[in-house]
């Protein structure tokens, strides 16, 4: 499995950075040995299921936990000891925000706006009424959804390098959830924002990331581009005559009660199929990420 | 051209940067877009289907290698002056072919003879 990480960002000019991260709650192991580097302006969507440890590995990488061993860099410093200077330079929306309760929505993205130098006010104010959030009302007070939504909004109006998303799509109804893919696409494209986001929606993931990790109990399984991705796996089906023949490497393997076989399999370096696929009966099938997901994750 | 004309569909096998060349190819083919024609900025492709910026050009580019499209000083990218209005019948029904492999392969699956198929496939093609 090692074969398919890819490890060709140097951790030197990650703006975020893993290494060999290990982390267990209460004795069972949740982060089993993690490393990921994302590049400068990438679009790193991570996923898995839940329970996976993605929330766990998030927090991990920005320094936010102390794992049991292993290492975080946040621009180039230790994660757990990060200065003001990175601290404002990155934003980071967890999954339930809880900070600052007693603050209105107004209040609380005025206050925060004086730490962060680059502040776009005229968002904050816009998107609040566009994500109709009322302004006055306390964040305490507010639901869950609503308070996601408040959080996104601190995170994106601070005009971040490093944008880190703990599953913002959960909190959003279609409509937001597209302005917020919108936000985040463009501002990798065009600012050269560097996004980490977490999610359990596909979909989402296929629009605006240009790689993607799949974490699957503790480990990454696969770290790829989203189009090399789509275009490097596919689902092999052999029927049962022709099961003896199936290649040794694949991603995943599983019999059918009648003795037919689907395998991931990937293309060699030459871009063909494992020799299996060509056979009489063989089939080879296109697989979106979702499908790939659900075949690996089983 | 404006940059609803493109229909994305995220979860598709096929990457949407194909999905990009692919239409544009169609578009041009049958003479919905003509040489010259300006097409949308890659801000304004990405900004309407929330779509990576890099995607988008990653598809100019590849259009633009292909003969598609070329590069306007200043203006952006446009229908490249080599292609024809429309293409010839054949170059049109190559066009197809990953589409009508796909259907015979249904077909062959479900052991439908030809007959009924091409009947049906006639019917909607004259709608």
């Amino acid at each position: 499995m090692n074969a398919m990480l890819r490890e060709s960002t140097s951790t030197g000019t990650a703006p975020l950075a893993a290494h060999g991260l290990m982390h267990s709650y209460e004795g069972s192991s949740v982060l089993r040995g993690v490393d990921l580097a994302l590049e400068p302006g990438s679009v790193l969507g991570l996923i898995g299921r839940n329970g996976a440890g993605k929330s766990t590995l998030i927090r991990a990488m920005l320094g936010l936990l102390q794992p049991l061993s292993g290492s975080a860099l946040v621009f180039g410093e230790p994660a757990l000891k990060l200065g003001d200077d990175a601290k404002s330079r990155l934003a980071y929306v967890p999954q339930q925000p809880e900070a600052l309760a007693w603050l209105t929505a107004q209040q609380m993205l005025e206050y925060v706006g004086r730490f962060y130098p680059r502040w776009d006010a005229d968002f904050a104010g816009r998107t609040l009424e566009r994500w109709k959030i009322q302004p006055n009302k306390l964040l305490g007070k507010l639901s869950p959804g609503e308070r996601q939504r408040v959080d996104l909004i601190r995170a994106l109006a601070s005009q971040p390098e490093l944008l880190v998303l703990d599953e913002p799509a959960a909190a959003l109804d279609p409509v937001a959830r597209r302005e917020l893919l919108r936000e985040v696409a463009l501002r990798a494209g065009e600012s050269g924002t560097t996004v980490l986001f977490s999610t359990h929606i596909v979909s989402d993931l296929e629009r605006v990331a240009s790689e993607i990790a799949f974490l699957h109990e503790g480990r990454l399984l696969l770290r790829c581009g989203v189009d090399e991705t789509k275009e490097r796996y596919a689902r092999l089906w052999l029927p049962a005559s022709k099961s003896a023949a199936a290649p040794a490497q694949s991603l995943s393997r599983r019999r059918h009660d009648d003795g037919s076989l689907s395998l991931v399999v990937e293309r060699d370096a030459h871009g063909r199929w494992p020799e299996a696929a060509d056979l009489p009966g063989a089939r080879i099938d296109a697989l979106g990420l979702e499908d790939l997901f659900v075949e690996i994750a089983e | 051209m404006d940059a609803s004309l493109l229909t994305i569909q995220p979860n598709a096998p096929e990457p949407i940067y194909r999905q990009i060349v692919e239409q544009l190819r169609r578009l041009i083919a049958s003479g919905q877009l003509v040489t010259g024609d300006l097409l949308p900025s890659v801000r304004d492709v990405a900004g309407f289907h929330a779509i990576n910026p890099m995607t988008v050009s990653r598809a100019y580019g590849l259009a633009e290698n292909e003969g598609l499209l070329e590069r306007l000083r200043g203006k952006g990218m446009a229908v490249a002056a080599t292609q024809r209005a429309a293409h010839t019948q054949v170059q049109r029904l190559a066009l197809l072919e990953p589409q009508l492999l796909e259907l015979a392969r249904h077909a062959r699956e479900l052991e439908l003879p030809p007959d009924p198929v091409l009947r049906r496939l006639s019917k909607l093609l004259e709608e």
